[in-house]
């Protein structure tokens, strides 16, 4: 096995796979938030709970690659309990990260944003890595 | 005689420029033999000129030459008019052609058109929306848990009210090589003209249209070795009157005036505009290319590398086959237990093996069958059973990395 593969499928992200974070359907919440790609056939709902300005909780469900769903995974972990400002910030750290655009004194990345690292010598995975994020940016700068 | 697997594959200059490459993603595009290079290359260096315009030797050279491929095309798919060939932009033009250009004015509320859950989102999606603008219904043949259509439901689906049956002929997801001439003989009865998708069968798999007696053929030249962008809408001579022009412009006309147009007859009033005349020429040299093999021989080729793949596959454990029809093309849709066909596909494309990963704009078959996306391989006569085996391996590493 190469080590580029390795890092592509790094440990944090095995862990999110096998065992993603409130990987739950929750229909009830009052918005879901559909992270679909119709070239792969990745369908992740992200269920939010929303109240006024802060996220309370976050659950998703759905199928994808493991890229795509460790991403959705350390979404649902790090958004959870943030306000709408925190949270923007992150989606718009992670999805610098994953595009190679961050500015180098920006924010240092949590250890699980840094586990997708590998995805840059994988340009064509920068998709799944980014599915969820890219709509999780769409709805929260929707709530602004 | 074995079949000369390393001579036809040196005939493709794909694998000298990239010796490690194994192509298993045949039944998205195949390579391009060098012929059909060579010939798009000349046409451009040597001879390029407009059709149906010029006076002047390189323009009715071009429109010779042209012509020419229609009868290479009617050679191919046993049709004896060449004016039955229309040149599209490929299967998916062809069969929107058949939806607007002759179906929709037929369609009244209550009538039906029949299609089956394993058809490509191309063969499915014209019929769908031209059925919704007029009222009509879209009915769908279903397929077994063996990806088979049941056709013992077909004739309590086919009435007078059926106004056309569109079918595949291989299924580009199970591989199901479906009995196109039971279901165009049950239509007939009833009068019911058929619309045969022969994106994956044309130039690899025999086929007569007139011994099956079809009513339309749908293809693309790039899934037979042929280029991108070019394909063919087969008309029976009968039906022709019936399809209307689908672009409007030059090219496709007998008299213009400001208030009326006289179009041309079938195939030209559906070749307005200036065509892709290098296309339909790599198209001939594509079919020129299929007709020096021996069709049946590669077939056999590719039958056994499906089997002895599928054999393979199945004996390391813990692999789901999708779609186990008795009769199969080179096509195999599988999951592996437990990963994600991506992350599948991923690990193979690090090993310089290319294959598909998803729902292969079959939506609703997947969704049908309990199955949210495959890892699909297709052969063709260029892959060695060298390549069978880089797979298994490659696929065994997979499963190893993730146990």
């Amino acid at each position: 096995m190469s080590s580029d593969l390795k890092k592509l499928y790094s440990d944090i992200i095995k862990r999110h796979q096998e065992a993603p974070f409130h990987f739950e359907k929750k229909t009830d919440m009052q918005n879901t938030i559909k992270a679909y790609n119709p070239i792969c056939g990745d369908r992740f709902e992200v269920y939010v709970d929303f109240d006024r300005k802060t996220i309370n909780q976050l659950h998703f469900h759905g199928f994808g690659c493991a890229i795509s769903k460790a991403s959705t995974s350390v979404l649902v972990k790090a958004l959870e309990g943030r306000t709408l400002a925190e949270a923007i910030g992150l989606c718009e750290n992670f999805l610098g990260f994953i595009n190679k655009d961050l500015k180098s004194n920006e924010v240092l990345l949590q250890e699980d944003f840094k586990a997708f690292s590998g995805v840059h010598d994988f340009p064509e995975r920068s998709d799944c890595a980014t599915l969820a994020w890219q709509e999780m940016k769409k709805f929260l700068e929707s709530r602004k | 005689m074995t079949f000369p697997v390393h001579a036809i594959k040196s005939n493709f200059p794909i694998f000298t420029h990239r010796p490690e490459l194994v192509y298993l993603d045949n039944a998205a595009t195949s390579q391009k033999p060098l012929s059909v290079i060579q010939t798009i290359t000349d046409f451009y260096t040597k001879e390029n000129a407009n059709v149906h315009r010029g006076l002047y030797e390189l323009s009715s050279r071009a429109t010779k030459r042209y012509e020419e491929v229609r009868k290479k095309v009617i050679s191919l798919i046993g049709a004896s008019n060449q004016n039955t060939v229309a040149f599209t932009k490929g299967t998916t033009e062809s069969i929107n052609i058949v939806a607007y250009s002759f179906l929709k004015k037929k369609l009244k509320a209550g009538d039906k058109v029949v299609i089956s859950a394993m058809e490509h989102h191309a063969n499915l999606i014209p019929w769908q929306q031209v059925c919704k603008e007029s009222g009509a219904l879209l009915e769908i043949i279903p397929v077994n848990e063996v990806g088979e259509l049941r056709l013992e439901l077909l004739d309590s689906l086919l009435d007078k009210r059926v106004k056309l049956l569109a079918i595949t002929h291989i299924s580009n997801v199970l591989g199901t090589i479906n009995p196109i001439e039971e279901i165009v003989f049950k239509a007939h009865k009833l009068k019911i003209p058929v619309l045969i998708d022969g994106a994956q069968s044309v130039g690899h798999y025999p086929i007569d249209v007139k011994k099956l007696d079809i009513d339309f053929l749908a293809f693309s030249a790039h899934k037979m070795f042929g280029p991108l962008g070019t394909g063919v809408l087969y008309c029976k001579e009968a039906l022709a009157p019936h399809v209307d022009p689908h672009t409007y412009g030059g090219g496709s006309i007998k008299n213009v005036e400001f208030e009326e147009t006289e179009f041309l007859d079938y195939p030209h009033k559906l070749e307005a505009g200036t065509p892709n005349i290098p296309g339909v020429l790599g198209l001939g040299a594509a079919v020129d290319y299929i007709q020096q093999l021996d069709i049946h021989e590669a077939i056999h080729h590719t039958k056994n590398l499906t089997i002895s793949f599928k054999d393979k596959l199945k004996s390391l454990g813990g692999i789901t086959l999708v779609g186990q029809a008795q009769n199969f093309g080179s096509i195999v849709s599988f999951q592996v237990k437990n990963i994600h066909p991506h992350d599948v596909s991923g690990f193979l494309a690090h090993a310089n093996i290319a294959v598909r990963a998803g729902h292969h704009c079959a939506q609703p078959l997947l969704e049908s069958m309990g199955v949210p996306a495959t890892v699909r391989i297709s052969f063709s006569i260029y892959n060695t059973m060298d390549d069978v085996d880089k797979t298994i391996d490659a696929i065994l590493g997979v499963k190893k990395f993730w146990s």
